[in-house]
Formats: C-alpha cells, structure tokens, sequence
C-alpha cells in the first residue's frame, strides 16, 4: 500500500474526526432529551455517523451506546447508506410517529441486520423512560462480518411524534455484563423535556 | 465485466470501509514509547511463564504480473511454520514455554479468539491509531481485558499467558489498493506490497492484553526463514523479556 | 463421472485456492451462523451424497443461516446451502437439481478456471469473497457479480446437474421450475436489477436462457421423484423460523411474490398465510392492513396458525381502535404463548384496552 495514500487519507480525515470525553454529571442530547452520567464516556465525531450520538467504552468495533434526541416523522435512524445491500435502492429505516413500541424495535431490527446480521429479541416490555411511559427491550445480534456476538438493551419513548431512544451493544462475553449497571443507571436519569 | 465497472454504489462503499480500514492500520510514524506497547504494570514476563501459542491467522498473497493476488498455499504454510518457530525460539531465549493449541481445542475456544479479533481491531484503531482516534477514558494507557473468559484457555493448557496473532501480507503494489484493504476486513487479501498484522499477549489469569504490537509496512517478506525471522522480529519487537 | 479429485500440490495455483478454502471452511465450522442442527445436516448431506455419489467422501455440507437463495460449493469440497435456498425450494428435487448444479462446478473445476481467467482482469481476492463466510451479505452480491461463471460453464453444470439428479433417481423437470420461481420473486422487486438483487444470479448468469436447455434435459430424461412429501416432513421444524427471517428482510415486495406462490403451492399450510399477512402489516401502505388482515384471518381458518397471528390481527384492530377485536386477539396470543419475548408489551396493550 501506497504510504502516501494513508497520510492523505489521515491528513483528510483529520480535521473531521474526534474522539471527545463526555464528563459525569447533567449531560443535554439534542434539544429535549438529558441524561445524568456517573463517569465519563468516550463520544465519537465523524462525518456520516447518523443521527444518533454514538458512545463508547471500549471503542467502535467493541460496544456502542447509541443516544437518538428528537427523531422526527420519516427521519431515518441511520447514516444515508451509500453501500447499497443486494439490490438498486438501499432500503432506508425511517421513523414514523404512529409507530407502536413494537413497531419501532422492528425498525431497529432491521437497521441493525442491514449488513447480515443476526438478530433475537428477548424481551420487550413497558418501562418508564425520560420521564413518560415509554418501553425497554432486550436482544442478541450476531454480527455478520466477524462473527461476535453481542448482547444490546434498549429505552424508547415518543414524545409529541418525536422518538426518544438509549441503544447499548456489547460483547455477550465479558464486555456487556461491566457497564450493563451503568448503561441502566443512565438510561434511568433520561428525561425528555415537555414530555 | 471488469472491475472499472464496479458501480458507483460498490466504489463508494468500498472506499469508505477502505478509510475506515486504513485508519484501522493506519501507520503512527516510527515505532512511538515503549509504554504503548505495554499495560501498565507489566514489562517483563514472569520466569518460567508458559505463553500458548493461539493459531496464527497468516495469509500470504503473491500478485502475478497482471496484478491479480493469488492465494500462495505453500507461502502461507511456510510463513505459519516460520512464525510458529520463531515464537518458540524466542520464548526459548526468553526463558518461558511455548504451547500450542490443537486445532479441536481452537474450536472449542473459537468465540474467544472471536472476540479478541474484534478487540485487537479496537487496540489497533484507537491506541495505535492517529491521536484524534484515541480514547479519552483509557487515558493513553494500553488498558484492554477481556476478562475471566480466558480461563478456559487456561483450564485447556495450563499456559499463563496467551499470544495471538493476525498477519495479511502480500507482494505487489496495485491500483486495486482500496478494494484489497476492505478484503482485508473480510480476512481475504490486502493491499500489494505490504505487511498488515497484530501481535497480542494475554495474561490467562486477568484477561488483561499486556502486551500488542501492531504491523503496517511496505516490506518485508515472510515466505523464506530468515526474511520470516525478520518480520516477525519487527512484530515481536519490544515482546517483553522473561525474569533472570 | 470424473475420478474422484485429489488435492492439488501446495505449490500450484490451485493447491492455493484449495488450502485458502480449507481455512474458510475451518470458520464457517466455528461460526454462529453454521446451522448446528445433525438431523438437518444429516438430510441435506444424504441428498447430496445420493447426487455425488463416489465423490461424496470430498463433499462437507454446511447448512448456513441467512434468508437468501444461494448454495456453492468451494474447490475443496465445502458445500454452503442458505436457510433462504431451504425455505424457496418446494420439494427435495428442487433443492437436488441446485446442489446437482454445483456439484458440476465442482467436477469440472470451474472455479479454478475462472481464478486463472480472473488473472486478466483484477481484485482476485474478491473473487474469493464468493467462497468467503464472513463480510457483509450485500457486498458478497456487488462483488460476486464481477466473477460470474460463463455460459459455457453454466450449460456443462446445468448438463452434469441433470444427469447426477436423473441417475438418483429425482425429476429433472423440477430443476428449471426452481430458476423460474427465483425469477419471478425477484420480478417483482421495484427498480430490480437481476445481477444485485440475489446472490445466486450474482454468481450464475441469467437463467432465462438456460430455463430452454433444462427443459430439454427434462424432456430427455421424463419421469422421476419428487420427494416433496419428505421435504416437508423434514423442514416442518424449522419453517416458521425461515418465514420470520424472510419477513425480516424487508424486501416486502419480493416477500409478497415468494409468500404468494408458496400459498398457491400449499393452500393448507397457515404459516405461509401468517408469513405474507405479516409482510403487509410491516409495509402497511395503502390498502396492506386490509390484506394482512385477509391473510391472517385465513391462517386462523387454515387451522393450526402460529401464536403470532393472534399478535398480527391483534395489532391491526388496534390501529383501526376496533377495541373489542383487538382485546380477543391479543387475548388468544397470550394463552397460546405466555412466554414469547413481547408478553409484557401486549400485556400493557391489552390493559390499556380496558374491559
């Protein structure tokens, strides 16, 4: 490989990607939603991410903490997709404001096996969120492309046609279980304003 | 059909996981401070420390004059056999015992070496990546476990520590460079001309890697035993010493 | 029938491909995506073993979870056959004319013979993605299609294909069937391109020119069984997790094409029902609550109408606030199973429906 087609590459990306510290304490996502973190957090900026804010602990190819704030009426949940999977069009995930908790965890079924993978809803269930009744699931995703697989939970609530979500995934082995208790205490401080 | 008429969908995917591959590898400049190399705590492995041998994931290409890559069996057999020695003899210098693991046992632990795929990729992109890749929270530190997981390892072979190793290399360069990198993701080929791989030691007992090293050059050539000794000697280089 | 093929030479162009196989197949062992069930295995290992006959002891079947119809077989014998292929093929002929289909690639080593006319072109090791088991399904279908085999090839594996399936005994008219029913599905996906839109069409050139040739084979070859019964008894197990996946895909219109044709097939089996009704609920367009509710409600009839039926028609009437229609279903959902992963969730729907 060409040295200098990877110091181009690096010198381009440069200036677009960070990796900034998300600190403890009153933390605002977007507009309405805010959470209470009980230690730092590692937040990922990079152009094309999607409209989640993407977090993680141990870094991008271990676990994710995915923060949606305000997801509007046809929003999609994910970044434009410009690898099309078998097919002409990509199929786009995009949020409704009629959809029902069921509804919606399919849509982030179907964003999360795009590329393959696998995967297995093992609860879904009422729970209070952001301060509203909103709801919990629980899944395992086997990831396609190298073949880890990950246990995730997520919250979700909609709130005047806007969708409210906490997504985390990580390793089923070792890497879910260490911030599973902090992943839940902070989904808990959520609140969305004008509930 | 040729390549040049990958569609416009194909070439942009494919160069985005190409960026995304090459910030994966993407090369720090000369080899930086010893510590990066190292957990904290760690440098020198225990006398009479048992290292297993994890089995190396090592392919070898060769790129004909078409520049077409194709598999080298008998390279990619020789270059195993060759890394594998020169791990045994460096554990030899170093005063530890090598193991390896038999193909059965690498099947029944095959979610484990899964997993630490998956975090070498993480060590590779986020603490020997460009700084703007790194994370905050591990504050510099060579800081990666994978927990009690390993002590199945450890049950199978008594080792205390686990080595694994993932290397890709090939020999040519080639305007098809993105499109072997993003393979590369698949564990098919890699760029021409180059050597692209990990080397990661784990302590059985805490799951914690102290020790990685990661491989990103343009030389270097593994299909003859002494060309072979250097590169894994580049990868092992700074491999902690055994106690005296 | 070739001698049966010994391992080429480490050294040689082939050897290579060969051990390269060898350590995807050792993945595909490991992997989570290997479908681990023996009694599934043992029956798709038999049907190919009855068509390979000799070659059979160089054959290792892989049955491999991913909704999409595709089978091949690497130079080293290792067989892949997706759930997606299992769930499409109407009977045990149909899955044999595939397998007979690649067990000829495999004979007549064309997959060597296009590494050797890949040379020419570039990026060899997307060719090896074919084989591969890991990466992403929707680039296996992009890069897949720069190496399809040549017509040439596909007519002598469509020629060994026959003869194998006829000399088993299985009913060669079965095979064109097969393509013609992929066709359609995908026929019916808006804006399709044949090339994209199925890895099998990706690999394996059009089958509209080769339908004329199996037909002729057929014509040569008349009778033969169909062991439709068998297959039936065999994948029954797992039909419902096959039709979930499919109505994952979100591919609702090539959905809708398969589910059709496969109710026309079986008009007595609810699941199919239950499987389409749950596609137009999902796209929910237009008038597709009317049709997932048509669908459903002729899966109850059907007798015998997985648990989620009742979660299906349950939901509809809720959307449409027909309270008491949708209290009933929900109803029936929970007493047929308490335990599914949404319980709770059509619990609290069903309190918040009230008395």
């Amino acid at each position: 490989m060409k040295i200098i087609v990877v110091v181009a590459l690096l010198l381009a990306l440069a200036g677009c990607v960070s990796v900034t510290k998300v600190d403890s304490g009153d933390r605002p996502v977007g507009d309405r939603l805010t959470v209470n973190l009980d230690g730092p957090w590692n937040q990922i900026n990079a152009p094309n991410l999607g409209p989640a804010q993407t977090w993680t602990m141990e870094g991008l190819p271990v676990d994710q903490l995915l923060l949606y704030s305000g997801i509007k009426n046809e929003q999609a949940i994910h970044a434009e997709r410009v690898g099309a999977a078998s097919g002409a069009t990509p199929k786009v995930f995009a949020f409704r404001s009629t959809m029902q908790p069921d509804e919606i965890v399919t849509l982030f079924e179907g964003m999360l096996t795009r590329d393959g993978s696998r995967f297995e809803l093992v609860k879904l269930e009422p729970a209070p969120f952001g301060g509203g009744k909103g709801f919990r699931f629980d899944y395992t995703l086997t990831r396609k492309i190298d073949n880890v697989q990950l246990t995730g939970l997520g919250y979700g609530i909609v709130s005047k046609g806007e969708l409210f979500a906490i997504l985390y995934q990580a390793p089923k082995l070792a890497f879910f279980a260490r911030q599973s208790a902090r992943v839940e205490q902070l989904c808990r401080s959520a609140r969305v304003k004008n509930i | 059909m040729g390549v040049g008429s990958l569609t416009r969908f194909a070439r942009a995917s494919v160069a985005l996981a190409a960026t995304a591959i090459i910030l994966l590898f993407a090369f720090a400049g000369p080899a930086g401070a010893q510590t990066k190399n190292l957990a904290d705590g760690f440098s020198l492995l225990p006398k009479n420390a048992k290292v297993v041998i994890m089995p190396t994931d090592i392919e070898l290409f060769s790129i004909s004059a078409g520049g077409i890559p194709e598999p080298k069996a008998d390279w990619t057999e020789a270059a195993t056999r060759h890394f594998k020695a020169a791990l045994i003899e460096k554990k030899k210098s170093l005063g530890a015992t090598a193991l390896e693991l038999s193909d059965r046992d690498a099947d029944e632990v095959a979610e484990i070496n899964t997993l630490h795929a998956a975090i070498a990729r993480s060590v590779s992109l986020h603490h020997f990546g460009p700084s703007y890749f790194h994370l905050p929270t591990k504050a510099g530190k060579l800081d990666w476990s994978l927990g009690e997981t390993v002590r199945v390892i450890k049950d199978k072979t008594g080792a205390d520590y686990a080595l694994f190793s993932w290397i890709r290399d090939s020999y040519a360069s080639g305007e098809r460079v993105a499109t072997m990198i993003v393979l590369a993701l698949f564990g098919v080929g890699v760029p021409g001309g180059s050597q692209v791989g990990y080397a990661s030691l784990v302590d059985l007992n805490t799951g914690q890697i102290v020790w990685f090293n990661r491989l990103l050059r343009a030389g270097g050539d593994l299909r003859e035993a002494d060309k072979a000794a250097e590169t894994l000697n580049t990868l092992l280089d700074k491999f902690p010493s055994a106690q005296q | 029938m070739p001698a049966r093929l010994t391992r080429p030479e480490l050294s040689t162009d082939e050897g290579g491909l060969w051990s390269l196989m060898d350590r995807q197949e050792t993945q595909l062992r490991r992997s989570p995506f290997a479908v681990r069930d023996p009694q599934l295995n043992e029956y798709v290992q038999g049907i190919t073993c009855r068509l390979a006959r000799e070659h059979c002891a160089d054959i290792r079947v892989y049955v491999v979870h991913t909704p999409l119809f595709n089978a091949n077989m690497a130079p080293n014998g290792m067989m892949q056959v997706w759930t997606g292929l299992m769930l499409r093929v109407e009977n045990e002929a149909q899955l044999a004319a595939v397998l007979g289909h690649e067990i000829g690639h495999y004979l007549a080593r064309h997959s060597v013979e296009r590494m050797r006319d890949v040379k020419s072109r570039a990026a060899f090791g997307q060719f090896m993605g074919l084989f591969g088991v890991a990466g992403a399904v929707g680039q296996l279908a992009v890069i897949a299609s720069l190496f399809a085999y040549s017509r040439d090839q596909e007519r002598e594996a469509d020629a060994i294909g026959a003869t194998l399936m006829q000399q088993a005994g299985y009913d060669t008219a079965e095979a064109s069937k097969v393509w013609g029913n992929l066709l359609l599905e995908i026929q019916a996906r808006p804006g399709y391109d044949e090339g994209r839109s199925s890895p099998m069409f990706a690999t394996h050139p059009s089958p509209t020119e080769r339908q004329e040739t199996l037909k002729l084979l057929a014509e040569l070859n008349p009778g033969g069984r169909t062991d439709e019964q068998t297959w039936q008894a065999k994948t029954a197990p797992f039909m419902l997790n096959w039709l979930k996946d499919e109505t994952k895909r979100g591919q609702h219109e090539e959905s809708v094409a398969l589910l059709t044709r496969m109710i026309g097939h079986a008009p007595e089996r609810a699941e199919f029902r239950f499987a389409r009704g749950e596609v137009y609920r999902l796209r929910g367009s237009g008038s597709d609550a009317d049709a997932a509710l048509a669908d459903y409600q002729s899966a109850v009839k059907a007798g015998n109408a997985p648990a989620e039926t009742y979660r299906g028609l349950g939901i509809v009437y809720r959307q449409r606030s027909d309270a008491a229609a949708a209290r009933e279903n929900f109803q029936r959902y929970l007493e047929a199973a308490p335990q599914a992963p949404d319980s709770a969730m059509i619990k609290s729907y069903l309190e918040e429906l009230g008395p």
